[in-house]
């Protein structure tokens, strides 16, 4: 029981990060739902299908989820703002779609026969991501990353290729989604495409906002206290989406400029 | 056959229009989201569920119209009053759905999941009248009437009334209307207050043409609007009444074709159609579809 929770704790950190990614570039994504199906099913199909081993499977569902990040991402990412916003909750509804209407893939009836993701699997990929995103604050392209998020227009006259750099983070958040669709996937053993909805892109944005989005530990704080606080207290559970949703509204409440404002060198500047 | 088909599109598209012109005088005059139109769209629906077992349905669409205003107002006051820099755009945003996840739960715990029939003892509405070779029932004209006169009412008050021009100051630049002693406060109120309300109609008319009202309409048939509100170009009236009309024919036509399982995808499809080919909406332009290309 407690290892189940464990690992669905793994997955909404992942999940997590793979938002977190996306908006420390500036954007926000309500399509990591549909990133992480695409894990899923594209990993399980080659594991159940063809033989594949899961670590292989996984990568090759985590590019497959990248490259399709990349070809829908392009149009939204040269626009700013409510589009994008809006593009990312398209790719989720037309995901669904999609998925429950290829035959190959189950459609409605959904997926099954995936084995072999444990907790120890979930850990590894949760350590992994981790270290990579820590790695990432300390390179050039952090700074880039910094720079679209707080100004486009400055970093675009710095030389900075705004909608590549928002590529990268988009195509970056697909692949953390995907590997956790995978994890997920190999670990319940059957998907329906419902698993998937919108409410739970909603869900994991809202765990980051909830955490903090300043660094990479509030979206840890923010989706292991989610997952976790419900599964202890009963009324939590039965008023989870009221429970969460006051709390946004009470974090946001008493944060007013919004946590979204990063605590960055200028707004220090500013306060002082 | 197809005129029948046609028609079934024009209504729902009246529909979708409604619900998209309260995201898009929202988005034309904040420049920003609320997510929680949606779920007030969605509780329309139940609020006639409760009026109608005890009032007649003219006092009963008041009765839903102002009870939509009044869920606006506190949606105002709740997610956006709070968030008014330019900064505040993605958080106002955040808060209102918040504000729709509260909402949704509350309609679970009063009404359950399930959809709840909504019933209006009136044979003449089920009654119909054939023109060109397809019947049309009177739901169907109502539903269409209705509408339409509040979407005509909506606009003469923008164009020729004292509120309508301060709505259409404040769309241009917050700051010029309030140097011109604008009440910025006052008129952010009335926008919230009526394109709340004419979501609350919306679900009073989806729930009636469906027989029954649902809690899952927020998500799918709300988002859509808000697709189609920026297929017609942000905050533009126009647009949100000719994308509503064309997303309700195009799915209908996909009916009639034998693509009924795709027909959830279309406005978005559409949506981003109008993004690659014409980036500022079909009616695009003016100050907020500047804002939007990087």
């Amino acid at each position: 029981m407690i290892g189940d929770q464990l690992f669905f704790t793994g997955i909404n950190v992942l999940l997590a990060w793979s938002v977190y990614l996306v908006l420390m570039t500036g954007s926000l994504s309500f399509a990591q739902g549909t990133f992480m199906a695409i894990g899923c099913y594209a990993a399980g199909v080659l594991t159940v299908n063809f033989g594949w081993p899961l670590l292989p499977a996984t990568l090759s569902g985590a590019l497959l989820s990248c490259v399709v990040a990349a070809v829908v991402g392009w149009p939204a990412l040269r626009l700013r703002g409510v589009y994008l916003i809006l593009v990312t909750i398209g790719i989720t509804f037309c995901g669904r779609v999609l998925l429950e209407n290829v035959e190959y893939i189950g459609g409605v009836a959904g997926f099954g026969g995936m084995v072999g993701a444990s907790l120890t699997s979930v850990f590894i990929a949760v350590g992994l991501v981790g270290a990579a995103l820590f790695w990432l604050s300390r390179t050039p392209l952090q700074r880039s990353f910094d720079a679209v998020r707080e100004d486009d227009r400055v970093a675009a006259s710095l030389g900075i290729n705004v909608p590549v750099v928002r590529l990268i983070g988009f195509c970056g958040g697909a692949f953390i989604a995907a590997v956790a669709g995978s994890l997920y996937g190999h670990y319940m053993s059957f998907v329906r495409p419902e698993s998937f909805d919108i409410l739970l892109s909603v869900y994991v944005v809202l765990y980051v906002v909830l955490g903090g989005v300043n660094n990479m530990w509030g979206a840890l704080l923010g989706a292991t206290v989610m997952t976790l606080l419900p599964e202890y207290f009963r009324v939590l559970a039965q008023w989870r989406p009221s429970v969460f949703g006051l709390a946004i509204l009470l974090m946001l409440l008493f944060k007013p400029q919004g946590l979204l404002s990063f605590r960055t060198l200028s707004s220090r500047w500013k306060k002082a | 056959m197809l005129a029948g088909q046609i028609l079934n599109g024009i209504v729902t598209g009246a529909m979708y229009a409604l619900v998209a012109i309260g995201f898009s005088l929202v988005i034309g005059t904040l420049d920003k989201l609320n997510f929680a139109h949606s779920e007030v769209f969605m509780v329309g629906g139940f609020i006639a569920v409760a009026s109608v077992s005890w009032l007649p349905w003219q006092l009963a669409l008041i009765v839903i119209f102002l009870a939509g205003g009044l869920l606006g107002l506190a949606t105002e006051f709740i997610a956006f009053r709070r968030f008014q820099t330019t900064e505040g755009k993605v958080t106002a945003a955040l808060a209102s759905m918040a504000l729709g996840l509260i909402i949704t739960d509350l309609v679970h715990k009063v009404w359950g999941t399930e959809p709840v029939p909504l019933k209006l003892d009136s044979p003449w509405l089920q009654t119909g009248q054939t023109f060109f070779g397809a019947t049309v029932l009177n739901l169907q004209l109502v539903i269409l009437a209705v509408a339409f006169v509040l979407m005509a009412l909506l606009h003469i008050l923008l164009q020729k009334t004292r509120m309508g021009r301060q709505i259409r100051a404040l769309a241009e630049s917050t700051v010029s209307a309030s140097l011109l002693g604008i009440h910025v406060r006052r008129v952010t109120q009335a926008v919230f207050f009526l394109s709340s309300a004419l979501a609350a109609v919306g679900g009073l008319l989806v729930a009636l043409r469906g027989g029954a009202a649902s809690s899952e309409i927020g998500l799918s048939f709300g988002l859509k609007s808000l697709a189609i509100m920026a297929i017609g170009g942000m905050g533009d009236l126009r647009g949100a009444l000719v994308g509503g009309l064309l997303i309700g024919v195009l799915e209908a036509l996909m009916f009639q074709m034998g693509l009924g399982r795709l027909v959830e995808m279309t406005a978005w499809v559409t949506l981003f159609a109008v993004l690659i080919f014409l980036p500022n909406g079909l009616f695009g332009g003016g100050i907020h579809a500047r804002e939007q290309r990087a």
